[in-house]
């Protein structure tokens, strides 16, 4: 259970960042028929952001301190204490970001360059940090994983 | 309702978002360095630090964007699109760099 609660993370992560991309295509080339579109693709990435957010949190606070002491003894201890620390309290931005998303799309869009400007650099951070938070996780693993392998032997 | 470029909730909440990205970089810094104080009362609230910090921030996220959109009458602050595209983009780059460069110098 704690294993598709861990992997349900980076899934709702990348379907949310994914959602970011299409409504960056989406609002760079708006009509006012397709204005409703953008916003329903709003709510999506902001609801994936927060299903990221409520798995990656449940199973970080509940299931992650196993793997956090074998990090801090491995070959890679900056896995938890630059790459996790950094990535707990930065995914707080994207949450709020992730949220701002809907709210701004529900200006009116095809009408006005301002308000489509500011949801495509909206979406622009969310893609980025969500990025960022990809990444991150990248490093975790790998710090996991080389703190699990036995020490080479020697030559 | 809006002859303007932006409604005055996007601007509200735009600002408070950014408001509360930089809150959150100077938070990390402030719990982090006073564990005995701040992280341990963190704890208290909610038994975890990290929920503690997300539900403020989440918190101040909506109180402050429901105070702004209140202000001027209940016209709520007005700013362009690009004017709050730079406070956004800033607010991530200054909340991402104090929080980075905390835990990459600790």
């Amino acid at each position: 259970m704690s294993d598709l609660i861990l992997l349900s993370h980076p899934l709702f992560g990348v379907l949310g960042i994914l959602a970011g991309v299409w409504v960056l295509v989406d609002a760079l080339n708006v009509t006012p028929q397709t204005e409703g579109r953008v916003r329903s693709v709003s709510m999506l990435a902001a609801a994936l952001i927060w299903l990221a957010y409520i798995f990656g949190g449940y199973w970080y606070v509940f299931s992650y301190t196993p793997e956090k002491a074998i990090i801090l003894k491995g070959p890679w201890p900056f896995a938890h204490a630059f790459f996790m620390e950094t990535k707990e309290h930065a995914f707080f931005m994207l949450l709020l970001l992730a949220t701002f998303l809907p709210i701004a799309a529900r200006n009116k869009l095809a009408a006005s360059p301002g308000a489509r400007k500011l949801v495509c650099w909206t979406a622009v951070l969310v893609i980025g940090l969500g990025l960022m938070m990809d990444g991150s996780g990248a490093f975790i693993s790998m710090g996991v994983k080389l703190g699990l392998m036995p020490a080479a032997a020697p030559m | 309702m809006q002859d303007r470029e932006l409604s005055n909730a996007t601007v509200s909440f735009g600002l408070s978002a950014a408001i509360v990205n930089v809150f959150n970089g100077l938070l990390v810094i402030l719990k982090e360095s006073n564990q005995d104080t701040l992280l341990a009362w963190m704890k208290t609230v909610t038994f975890h630090h990290w929920i503690t910090h997300g539900l403020l921030d989440l918190i101040l996220f909506v109180v402050i964007g429901f105070i702004l959109s209140k202000t001027n009458a209940g016209k709520g602050v007005s700013m362009s699109a690009n004017a709050l595209i730079l406070v956004l983009v800033l607010s991530v780059v200054i909340g991402y760099t104090l929080i980075a460069g905390f835990f990459l110098l600790e």
